[in-house]
């Protein structure tokens, strides 16, 4: 696997002043106190009740004391690793990278070789986790779609083609439901070893949505409880449509989804105390006419930055949203337009973690390549983030000296050791050898790197007896789940 | 106030979305003697299809589409009552509504609904999460002519599958038509399952349903 690159910014981007932080924490905390939130969970409820919450048990009302929310919030680490299953995978979610992920759980892809569209199915996941495990700009891995040739296991063989395909850490948006959630969690401990190695060096995390408004999904934080309790992080995404299911203004769309994920972190350090959680917003604007996501508008990318904020402010990590173009094709303006300002102001405000790279039309479809046109974005952010360096290397006024007025640097050792280091966008300007010439149309040049990708790069594979183990904990899933 | 006044002020409270307006004019309608029949077709129908114009035209947003339907629900509750006893609001067929079991997707399939309810169809929206069972038999209760199933997750997909064989074991597959929809629905799939047809956003799928009632489109 070649190294990871995440984005360390130099620079940095608020759209919140702290008066203004204070005002969106009250302002949730006031929601949680005064309107509460739907949780169809008995078990949830249970422990809202026993930990002194007023619980509605026919609405399944949960309303939360501040001072409930504010000392669980204390309990949740602001710090923790995710690990992969291999040396140089480790995440440390500290507040000094970012470090990004693939997009997931599309559920159409242009086949690898007819180029149809067609349903997803578990070998595409299998082959983008190969892809991901290559990308320097990929640190963690969402499987990319649905496995749908499989029932209801299908998030349990998306792990399965995760693990088998990558040595990064893997995070999955789907399993769900106690008992796929406590097969996970057999998967899991497979990968690290045993249950202790996998508290110390959780190769697998999961990220559940949160229904705006204000409610939660039974078999998301049931899932949850038992990550939480087994050390597998969990994270809570708010994904606010603004005008439909969030105040259409942006302060209160925030209030509100916060109180979503923070009622459900607040679940989290209740029954597993100092779980590692993290926070997630990711906001947009309704089309007034179809009600679907504005996949790109100015409002989204004010709510994401501050989404990161938020999250800070509470002392959580947190997962940013980037990428994600609503366009149906690879390489055009509109998917360039859809996806820098995200990639570059996600990462400058400091999100730890974020998603995601590869897919298209709004998250739900597969086109291979488009995961190397997000790469090439990706690293022009991830320079872009450094800032100027004035150190003294950087001023270099040896070198300038040393050349002095007319003449050239290219006979410098200075321009060629820092040339060495250089990224180039390979793709926008590619370099090749003199006597060839790169094929001229964007996308092909893209393709022709995935290609070769899949073709040369194999994944350090998990030892026999590890793939053996997890096929029985599919079977075994298969059983009891497809059944 | 004129009768005609009082028909055209219903129209434009139902234009404006104005419900506690239209509430008042239905009630002064049937004070001043009026045929409530009347209200309703050439009053807040008339209104609601206008609402429908200026939406497509894409003049009207979502919010006015919706609160003109709500204007319009609330007047019909105080006129509706007073029909007489052979009189009957026209209306294209009867829609059970819902989004299937381990699905919470609420959006699209509201969004169906009040395009629906707009264009002259009578909607029992039985609400998210909800297993075959419950489709069948609210579309026995409500007398359905067509059940509406919407699922936007690849996991919840088969119980579509499970609405069309259920009603084929209650014997109603004759008299109830299934139209089904969300984000990884196709017409693949749809045929597949045996539905009788898949609508692939709120527009079309009031054309399929009118398609499907035997109502030229
Ligand atoms: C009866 O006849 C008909 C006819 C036409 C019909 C019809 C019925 N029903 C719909 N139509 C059609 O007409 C409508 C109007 O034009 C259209 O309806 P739509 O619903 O398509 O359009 C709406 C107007 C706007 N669109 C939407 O509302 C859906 C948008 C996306 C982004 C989406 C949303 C908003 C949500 N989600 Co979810 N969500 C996604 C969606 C991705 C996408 N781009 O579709 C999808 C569907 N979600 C997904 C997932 C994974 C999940 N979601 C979940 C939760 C949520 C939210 C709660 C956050 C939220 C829903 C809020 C709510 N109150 O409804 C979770 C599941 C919860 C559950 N048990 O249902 C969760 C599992 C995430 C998690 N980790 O918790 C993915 C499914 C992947 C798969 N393999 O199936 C997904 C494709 C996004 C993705 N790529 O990850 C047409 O489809």
């Amino acid at each position: 696997m070649p190294g990871l690159e995440p984005i360390r910014p130099q620079l940095k981007l608020e759209v919140l002043n702290p008066d203004e932080l204070a005002s969106i924490k009250a302002a949730t905390l006031h929601v949680l106190e005064q309107v509460g939130i739907h949780v169809p969970s008995e078990r949830a409820l249970r422990v809202f009740a026993e930990r002194g919450a007023q619980v509605d048990r026919e609405s399944q009302i949960v309303r939360l004391p501040p001072g409930l929310v504010m000392d669980a919030m204390n309990l949740a680490p602001r710090s923790y690793q995710l690990c992969g299953r291999a040396a140089g995978t480790e995440l440390a979610l500290d507040g000094t990278a970012s470090y990004f992920c693939t997009d997931g759980c599309g559920v159409y892809a242009l086949d690898f070789e007819t180029g149809q569209q067609r349903a997803s199915c578990k070998d595409d996941v299998a082959k983008m986790a190969r892809v991901s495990d290559y990308l320097s700009s990929i640190a963690f891995y969402w499987p990319m779609v649905s496995a749908q040739d499989h029932a209801w296991t299908a998030p349990l063989h998306e792990l399965d083609a995760s693990f088998n395909n990558t040595v990064k850490h893997v995070q999955t948006e789907t399993v769900m439901g106690e008992k796929a959630a406590r097969y996970a969690v057999r998967m899991a401990e497979v990968i690290a070893g045993d249950a202790a190695d996998m508290r110390a060096r959780p190769p697998l995390s999961s990220l559940i949505c949160t229904i705006a408004p204000l409610g939660q999904d039974r078999q998301g934080i049931e899932a949850g409880m038992v990550f939480a309790e087994a050390g597998i992080p969990v994270g809570f995404m708010s994904m606010p449509n603004m005008g439909l299911t969030a105040p259409v203004a942006t302060g209160g769309a925030l209030a509100a989804a916060s109180a979503e994920v923070v009622s459900a972190m607040v679940l989290m350090q209740l029954v597993a105390p100092g779980a590692p959680t993290f926070y997630s917003i990711v906001a947009s604007v309704m089309d007034p006419h179809s009600a679907n996501y504005i996949n790109a508008i100015a409002e989204k990318y004010l709510c994401h930055v501050a989404g990161v904020q938020i999250a800070h402010d509470w002392g959580v990590p947190v997962l940013g949203g980037a990428f994600g173009a609503q366009n149906l094709e690879a390489a055009t303006w509109q998917h360039g337009r859809d996806s820098v300002y995200n990639s570059l102001m996600v990462p400058l405000a400091g999100a730890d973690i974020v998603v995601g790279l590869g897919l298209l039309r709004a998250s739900t479809l597969l086109v291979p390549e488009q995961i190397i046109f997000d790469d090439e974005i990706y690293h022009t952010c991830r320079i872009l983030a450094r800032g100027i360096d004035t150190s003294d290397d950087g001023l270099a006024l040896d070198v300038i000296a040393e050349v002095g007025p007319r003449g050239h640097y290219l006979a410098q050792r200075n321009t060629r050791q820092h040339l060495r280091s250089w990224w180039f966008p390979e793709l926008s300007h590619p370099q090749r050898p003199m006597h060839e010439s790169a094929p001229p149309d964007i996308r092909r040049r893209a393709r022709a790197k995935l290609d070769k990708i899949l073709r040369e790069h194999q994944t350090q594979p998990l030892d026999d007896a590890a793939t053996a183990e997890l096929q029985a904990i599919l079977e075994a899933a298969e059983r009891e789940l497809d059944a | 106030m004129s009768k005609e006044e009082i028909i055209t002020r219903l129209a434009q409270s139902v234009i404006d979305g104005e419900p506690e307006d239209a509430v008042e004019l239905a009630k002064q309608a049937l004070d001043e003697g009026l045929d409530p029949l009347v209200c309703i077709n050439q009053g807040l129908t008339a209104g609601i299809n206008r609402v429908g114009e200026l939406f497509a035209s894409g003049e009207y947003f979502l919010p006015d589409l919706i609160i003109g339907g709500e204007a319009m629900k609330a007047a019909l509750a105080v006129l509706e009552p007073a029909l007489a006893g052979d009189q009957e609001r026209q209306i294209l067929g009867r829609v059970v509504l819902g989004t299937v079991r381990g699905d919470l997707h609420e959006i699209g399939k509201t969004l169906v609904g009040t395009m629906l309810t707009a264009n002259g169809f009578l909607v029992t929206d039985i609400g998210i999460d909800k297993p075959a069972a419950d489709f069948v038999s609210a579309a026995r209760e409500a007398n359905a002519t067509l059940i509406g199933a919407s699922a936007l997750l690849t996991t919840t997909m088969p119980e579509q599958q499970k609405i069309v064989e259920e009603l084929k074991e209650a014997g109603l597959r004759d008299q109830v038509r299934v139209m089904i929809g969300g984000a990884p629905i196709t017409q693949g799939w749809a045929d597949k399952i045996g539905a009788d047809g898949y609508a692939e956003d709120a527009i079309s799928a009031v054309a399929l349903a009118k398609q499907l009632v035997g109502v030229p489109v």
